[in-house]
């Protein structure tokens, strides 16, 4: 359910971008999103289409893309992907299962996976967290976003 | 752009902001904190930011998880007050974070609550200076009133003055409350000290002092925290109207 905030967040956001920049009219926001946090993306796009009435973003529609993780540990140097932790992600899922906290807050990882070797919880992580990666603005094209 | 951050900045926005901060722990931090929220009362939400102890869910006597629904996370209902706390989400798993996450993990916090109704937001921040202070800076562009927690002791004090110094630098407003500072049993008596270097400090940088008096049967209290009545409540009843 927190998809809404979710989609409420990513209005606010591009709203305000398109207002400092002059823009009147959003045709498209794509957003990258961690695979592992298992947001549904029907309850973010019916949200998304409910929260952008009467703003610049009206009659835009949502992308969504989900990516997948790496992490690199910091004790021992390791690098692994999201795939190669499946087994620890699917036994928290298990433990929590509708109210899995790395679904709310991917930014929790470090705390739940531990590195493959050496089984460290110190590791950063690429994808963090909910990004809007692309605006496409009406009469301007494609504008990118990622800093 | 980072969608909740925005939402996090938004939230914050139009509503008083109190953090209680201290520079070392086992300074009461927490309990000041409940305190503060129930005496400012109805309107109040108390969000619990030392993620790494959850320690004021734990006063309450929460253990439960938090309800997510269309409006975010629903703050537990208590006292006549609103608390958060990330032991609502994480259940009774221990929380060890990268500084980077904590950052993060602050900031989604405070973008998925549900803050309809609440005028006053007060914050329970880790001790030390770190980088939930310096979440809550960004989030609030420094617009929030800081109430630093000490106890008299000299080390306490001593720690005090750079986080005291670092807010007036920040020009944060805050004021200094110095925790188990006397005892009152028909006179007041003084056992961890006279509170002159609290007072020097207070003096020096111009920030108001507040004494609280020693309780010990806040005690009895932990796990509902909520109940409690004594002397440690009615001097920070004080503190609220002031604030
Ligand atoms: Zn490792």
């Amino acid at each position: 359910m927190h998809e809404w905030s979710v989609a409420d967040g990513i209005v606010r956001t591009v709203s305000t971008w398109a207002r400092e920049n002059n823009f009147s009219e959003i045709t498209m926001v794509k957003v990258g999103i961690p695979s592992f946090t298992f947001l549904e993306v029907d309850i973010l796009k019916e949200a998304f289409n409910e929260i952008k009435k009467g703003t610049p973003l009206n009659n835009s529609t949502l992308e969504v893309e989900f990516l997948s993780a790496s992490f690199k540990c910091r004790n021992c140097g390791n690098s692994f992907s999201e795939d190669q932790v499946r087994e620890q992600l699917d036994s928290i899922r298990s433990e929590f299962g509708e109210e899995y906290p790395l679904h709310l807050m991917p930014a929790l990882s470090p705390s739940f996976l531990s590195c493959l070797r050496c089984g460290s919880h110190d590791l950063v992580v690429e994808v963090q967290d909910i990004m809007v990666k692309e605006v496409e603005v009406k009469g301007h094209g494609t504008i990118k976003t990622v800093s | 752009m980072e969608p909740l951050r925005q939402l996090a900045e938004d939230k914050l926005k139009g509503r008083k902001v109190i953090a209680v901060m201290s520079a070392k722990g086992g300074v009461g931090k927490s309990v000041i904190s409940s305190l503060l929220a129930l005496s400012i009362g109805k309107g109040t939400l108390l969000i619990d930011m030392d993620v790494h102890t959850m320690a004021t869910a734990k006063l309450f006597g929460f253990n439960s998880m938090h309800n997510v629904g269309k409006g975010g996370l629903e703050p537990f209902s208590v006292g006549g007050i609103g608390l958060i706390s990330l032991s609502g989400v994480v259940k009774d798993n221990y929380v060890l974070l990268p500084g980077n996450n904590v950052g993060k993990v602050m900031e989604s916090l405070v973008a998925y609550v549900n803050m309809e109704g609440f005028k006053t937001v007060v914050f329970d921040l880790p001790p030390g200076l770190g980088e939930e202070l310096l979440t809550l800076e960004r989030l609030t562009g420094n617009r929030f009133t800081s109430l630093i927690v000490t106890t008299p002791s000299k080390v306490s004090i001593k720690v005090v003055e750079y986080l005291v110094r670092y807010l007036k630098e920040r020009r944060v407003n805050g004021f200094l409350v110095v925790n188990m500072s006397y005892f009152n049993c028909g006179k007041i008596v003084r056992p961890f000290g006279g509170i002159d270097e609290a007072k020097s400090l207070s003096e020096r940088y111009g920030i108001p002092l507040f004494e609280m008096p020693i309780d010990p049967s806040i005690e009895e209290f932990v796990g509902k925290v909520q109940d409690y009545r004594g002397d440690l409540k009615k001097s920070l009843e004080k503190i609220a109207t002031s604030l």
